[in-house]
This record gives C-alpha cells, sequence and structure tokens, in this order.
C-alpha cells in the first residue's frame, strides 16, 4: 500500500513539477529534436508510474486477500474477533476496493485514449480523400493537391501515401523559391512521422485533460514539431525563402516583391510602421507561435548556449528513466 | 487502391464539370476517350462515390443520373473550415505549415517583414 502512493506520488511530482522544469529548457526550440525526445521521456515516465502505482496497489490487494481471509474466518469462529483483527479486515477490503476502482479507471483511460486514437486516425483518412478528390487533378500526381481556396494555407495530411495539400491562395503569395521552402517543410513533417507524435499526445492531452504533463507536453511536442520541419527546410531550402514563406502565409501577403506562382497575381506587401525597434520586437515575438519561429529563424542562439541546452537536455533524457526505475525498484522493496 | 482513390477524383471533375446530371453512360464515353477503361470500372466508381455521399442521383427509366451533393468550390471551403477550425473531438492530424494567428500576431510579423527589407544581405 505504502509502494503503490509513494510511486503514485512520484508520478504527480513528475506530471506537475517536471513541465516547468522543462519548459525554459525548450523553449527557444533550440535542439527541437531532442527537446521532442525529452518531453515524451516525461509523458511516458507519467503514464508508466501511473500504471506501476496500479501494479503495486494490485500487488497489495492480492497478497493482503489470505490475511483478509484469515480474519475473517477468525471472527466467523467467534471468540477472536477482536477490534485489531476487526480493523484488519475492514483494511484489506479497503485496499480491495481502491485496487479495483484504480484498474477500471486506468483500463477506462486506456480505452478512451484508443479510441480517440482511432476517431483522429479516421478523420485524418476522410480529409485526406476529401482533399485528393476535391483539389485540382493536376496537381495530385506528386503528392501535392491544390485547392481552390483564397486563403492561403499549406498543410500535410499523413497516411499512404500522405498528402500535402496548399491553397490556390497560398500559391498566390508565394514565390517558386519560397513555395519549395513550404514543400520542404511539410515534406519534413511527413518523412519525420511527426503525426504520430503530434497526435498521440493530442489524444492524451484530451483524455487526461488536467495533468501539466500532458497539456503542455503535446503543445510543447507540436511547436518543436514545426520548429524541427522549419531546420530541415532551412537546409533544403535555405533560411531565407523559408523566412518569407512564414511571413507570407502568416501575412496574406507577398514578400519580396517576388511574383507569386499562382494565377491570382501577388498582392503588395502589408508594410507597417517603419522603425519597429528591435529588442522590442524581439519581447513581442516570443509570445507568439508563428512569430517565435521566424524570430528563432533570423536569430538563432549563439553556439555556447546551444551546446549548454544540448547537455542539459541530454542529461534530463539519461536522468529521468534511471530516477524512475530506481523509485519503482525501492517501493516495490519497501 | 490509390488508383482507384485517383479515378474517383477524376469522375467527381468531370461531373462537377457538367452543369446537369450525367449518366454512366455519358461519362464512360467522355472517359473512354482519354484512357482505356471499363464501363462497370465507371459505374462502381460512381455507385461508390453516391455510397460516400459525394454524389446525388435519381433513377431515369433504367438508369441513375449522378449529381454532385455540392459543389467544388463548397468541399474546398469545408475543408478548410475543417483543417484549420478542427473538428472538436475526432480531430484530424494535420500539421500546418502556419498556424492560426492569434491576436495581433500579424503585426508582430509585418514589424519582421520590415526589418528583413532593411537587412537583406543578412541571410544567405
Amino acid at each position: 500500500m505504502i509502494a503503490a502512493l509513494v510511486v503514485f506520488g512520484y508520478a504527480v511530482l513528475v506530471a506537475w513539477l517536471l513541465p516547468a522544469v522543462l519548459t525554459p529548457l525548450t523553449e527557444s526550440g533550440s535542439g527541437a529534436r531532442l527537446g521532442i525526445a525529452v518531453w515524451l521521456t516525461g509523458m511516458t515516465s507519467v503514464l508508466v508510474s501511473a500504471g506501476v502505482a496500479v501494479a503495486l496497489l494490485i500487488r497489495s490487494a492480492v497478497t493482503g486477500w489470505s490475511r483478509f481471509a484469515e480474519a475473517l474466518c477468525r471472527s466467523v469462529a467467534g471468540t477472536s474477533c477482536t477490534p485489531v483483527v476487526y480493523r484488519s479486515a475492514l483494511y484489506e477490503l479497503g485496499l480491495a476496493a481502491a485496487a479495483l476502482i484504480a484498474t477500471v479507471a486506468g483500463l477506462m483511460l486506456t480505452w478512451r485514449y484508443g479510441r480517440r486514437v482511432q476517431q483522429a486516425r479516421r478523420s485524418t483518412r476522410a480529409h485526406a480523400e476529401a482533399a485528393r478528390i476535391t483539389g485540382r487533378p493536376d496537381t495530385s500526381a506528386m503528392g501535392v493537391v491544390v485547392l481552390d481556396t483564397t486563403q492561403p494555407a499549406a498543410y500535410c495530411v499523413p497516411g499512404r501515401p500522405g498528402t500535402i495539400v496548399v491553397t490556390s491562395g497560398a500559391l498566390a503569395v508565394l514565390a517558386p523559391r519560397q513555395l519549395g521552402a513550404v514543400l520542404a517543410h511539410e515534406r519534413a513533417h511527413l518523412s519525420g512521422r511527426h503525426h504520430l507524435l503530434t497526435g498521440l499526445t493530442r489524444c492524451l492531452a484530451a483524455v487526461f485533460p488536467p495533468v501539466p504533463m500532458f497539456r503542455q507536453g503535446s503543445s510543447e511536442v507540436s511547436r518543436l514539431a514545426e520548429m524541427s520541419a522549419d531546420d530541415a527546410a532551412a537546409r533544403r531550402a535555405g533560411r531565407r525563402p523559408l523566412i518569407e514563406a512564414l511571413l507570407a502565409i502568416g501575412t496574406g501577403a507577398a514578400i519580396a516583391g517576388e511574383p507569386g506562382v499562382g494565377e491570382r497575381g501577388a498582392r503588395e506587401p502589408g508594410v507597417g510602421e517603419p522603425g519597429a525597434g528591435e529588442p522590442g520586437l524581439a519581447l513581442a515575438v516570443a509570445g507568439y507561435a508563428v512569430a517565435a519561429r521566424v524570430h528563432r529563424l533570423l536569430d538563432p542562439p549563439r553556439r555556447a548556449r546551444r551546446v549548454r541546452l544540448a547537455l542539459v537536455l541530454t542529461s534530463v533524457l539519461a536522468v529521468l528513466p534511471v530516477v524512475s526505475g530506481l523509485v519503482f525498484a525501492l517501493a516495490a522493496a519497501a | 487502391m490509390r488508383g482507384f482513390g485517383e479515378l474517383e477524383a477524376v469522375v467527381m471533375h468531370r461531373v462537377w464539370e457538367h452543369d446537369s446530371p450525367v449518366t454512366v453512360r455519358e461519362l464512360f464515353d467522355e472517359l473512354r476517350r482519354e484512357r482505356a477503361i471499363a464501363y462497370t470500372t465507371v459505374m462502381s466508381t460512381m455507385d461508390n462515390l453516391h455510397r460516400k455521399g459525394w454524389l446525388d442521383r435519381v433513377k431515369e427509366g433504367k438508369a441513375y443520373r449522378y449529381a454532385a451533393t455540392a459543389s467544388r468550390e463548397e468541399y474546398s471551403a469545408r475543408l478548410m473550415r475543417e483543417a484549420l477550425v478542427g473538428g472538436g473531438d475526432t480531430e484530424a492530424v494535420l500539421n500546418h505549415f502556419v498556424a492560426q494567428m492569434e491576436g495581433d500576431e500579424s503585426e508582430v510579423l509585418r514589424a519582421v517583414v520590415e526589418r528583413l527589407a532593411r537587412e537583406p544581405e543578412e541571410l544567405r
């Protein structure tokens, strides 16, 4: 019983405190893939710990059952039904009930999670099919589907084969090299199988809503997956075309005066007030997903900081499973 | 399966190009001119599309006349809505190039555009 409580306490501790430790480490998006690995390890630790806690609870309920039977026997026998025996029987009964409830709750959550993942996969497949049927037929051969919509957007739908959807509104504001960067970004998502990461963690956050580790973990994994795809696209198509593409689709206006590749002519770039201060800009950018990605590409962290972050993340990655294992072993032995 | 999905797209585009409902025979005659295809393939494809809700059909004599349940524009708009807003409980897993903008994020982005214009040589 104590063992189960200790491990459960550890799971709660990791679920509530670790996100606060990890968030500043992965905020800059330096070492995006390492960051994803660390968040996934944290989420897995919570799940495994909770599972181990339930297993320990079942174990103590099962081993305690003989004591319960013995106590029951003695109390029926009459004379020996002292308060001690009586209380012990009640305790064992309570333990069995707790183990049963924990098991049922665990199974229900697992089942709901599985169903949710299934539903997400079904709607993803349906979306891909609908996009392939609705898109312009001449483009679908290259795994790219063009949707005739004025709203600039680009995304990928996983599946076999994966589909990249680009709207005609996006084509209108993207120069050829910028479109190349967009496609490189989406192909990185598909070849990196990012949908598994984002899909599975998002379902986790949906099934266990109040747990910070799952909620923050799922949004961080999505954010870092974007940054990881950005890194791949920047390597492949160049940093500048990628930044321009982000700005073009983000603001809905062509960047750098290059003509759009679509048939709708490029619009004038939306020009803001001149002379916005740089330090203020960096701060303002930090609060926004897209702006943060642009900022990260414009001003990548210094090498020393990158190395430091990578070292810290790697140690978390190595230490967390060891600590969890120690906690399980000690609790099980106790 | 991929080839079959492609055929569904081809058939839907043909149907959308027609202003009035079409029969399998009419569509088959059109498709036959550009590819080797069997009448029964066209028929089963259209039957599939009907079953999946893409096509409506009305009996006329001993054949059916098929029409799209919604225009291509309507389907495009529906897909965009699904992609950008999300379907709540059964959300499809899509990876966007640019996520939904929050608040005045596009203002911040415009400031970055400004900076980019002033430092054209900064990036390769």
